[in-house]
């Protein structure tokens, strides 16, 4: 699922990239496609070094292009910005609110190339900008499944149509923790270990619960209640009982499940009727908030025996 | 496997009750089936996944079973949204 990203992304609102950038010229600019997630400072271009000239990326002008700019004789200006706008130029952006002269904007108008001004200092808008880009171009599925945040774990449940992952959530939201998404999960990988789960714009808080149809659940539980993305850092599989399957019942190996070629642990829960599995989703949160301090109960458990073992021996 | 397309009509969309339909019929079968449009899959036993496509009249849409009556659900699907649910 690729998303295509266009200029206008800057002026977006409900992105808020930067609440403090304004276009200020080549507004016919703000259809071009962002390609590429990276960005260049055009300062060797200006002074007339074009070779590997990235013309394709964001250029951002920072104090030391707006004061080369600022000092050109008005016959030189011209030549440079006639040789700069020559390239396709993606957009370029001002940090520090330095405002490019009339002939720059003329030219990017002229050219349809949009320029932006912002009042934050160049590292910051940069780090800004990296992040930003970065979530937009990160690889990212559509999964089926529901996530949760238990005492502060992003916990996603997963199993068939039926199987009462919905159910589970709502018990978890009645014990005072958090729904992110139901029944549809958007994961992004926005870092090599990390992967993010967001809900879906359109099914927000929603979800549907067998027997009562369609709830909102921050009506229902209040705006403490969800949350609009989450971490994933394990996953729950829940499937029906089978007397011929083998549980685990020691937790001293770990089982993984891969998403976007991370492994995130897996805990295969299996349900029946009367087993309260929301108070073993908890109790797994608690124990991965364990094993994230490298604790682990099976291991506890295994070598005090073992040195009792040792004792008895010796 | 077996893949259709379908283009849905209408003036409404896939909204709440269409939605229903679907993933009631979805549901008589065994094989898993899902909608995809716009490369976002959806599984169509899930209400929620399919009211999650936003699915407006117009869209082109795929819908793609797999295992047991395969086609038979494809079929009906197919036949369903072609009908614009029954509503004309």
């Amino acid at each position: 699922m690729k998303k295509q990203v266009y200029v206008n992304i800057f002026l977006e609102t409900g992105l808020r990239v930067d609440p403090r950038i304004t276009l200020i010229a080549g507004e016919s600019g703000l259809s071009k496609e962002i390609k590429i997630s990276e960005m260049n400072r055009p300062g060797l271009a200006l002074a007339g070094f074009y070779d590997f000239f990235a013309y394709d990326r964001i250029q951002i002008f920072g104090l030391g292009e707006a004061a080369y700019m600022k000092q050109l004789p008005p016959e030189q200006k011209r030549n440079v910005y006639e040789k700069f706008f020559s390239y396709d130029i993606l957009c370029c952006i001002f940090t520090h609110s330095e405002r490019p002269d009339e002939l720059f904007c003329k030219m990017a108008d002229e050219n349809g190339v949009s320029v932006f001004v912002t009042e934050r200092k160049t590292t910051n808008f940069v780090g800004l900008l990296t992040h930003l880009l970065y979530n937009l171009f990160a690889p990212a599925i559509s999964v089926h499944a529901t996530l949760v945040e238990v005492f502060g774990i992003g916990i996603m449940l997963m199993g068939k149509s039926g199987v009462g992952k919905s159910e589970c959530a709502l018990e978890l939201l009645e014990r005072g923790h958090k729904l992110v998404a139901d029944d549809v999960v958007e994961i992004k990988k926005v870092d090599e270990v990390l992967l993010v789960g967001n809900r879906t714009d359109i099914l927000k808080h929603y979800m549907e619960i067998r027997g009562l149809g369609i709830i909102n659940v921050q009506d229902i539980f209040g705006i403490r209640s969800v949350r609009n993305k989450k971490r994933i850092e394990l996953v729950a599989s829940l499937e029906e009982w089978d007397d011929t399957k083998e549980y685990e019942r020691l937790g001293l190996d770990e089982n993984t499940y891969p998403i976007l070629d991370i492994k995130l642990p897996l805990i295969t829960v299996p349900v029946r009727p009367g087993r309260n599995i929301p108070v073993i989703i908890e109790a797994a949160a608690l124990n991965q908030h364990l094993k994230k301090l490298g604790i682990n109960s099976a291991q506890q458990l295994d070598e005090r025996l073992k040195n009792l073992m040792e004792k008895k021996n010796g | 496997m077996v893949k259709r397309e379908v283009k849905v009509t209408g003036d409404a969309g896939v909204h709440a009750r269409p939605a229903m339909m679907l993933v009631r019929e979805a549901m008589k079968y065994e094989c898993s089936v899902k909608l995809v449009k716009d490369d976002v899959e959806a599984d169509c036993k899930s209400i929620m996944s399919v009211l999650g496509l936003a699915i407006i009249p117009g869209t082109l849409l795929e819908i793609l079973a797999d295992g047991a009556d395969e086609e038979k659900v494809v079929n009906n699907i197919v036949s369903m949204i072609e009908s614009n649910f029954s509503m004309n």
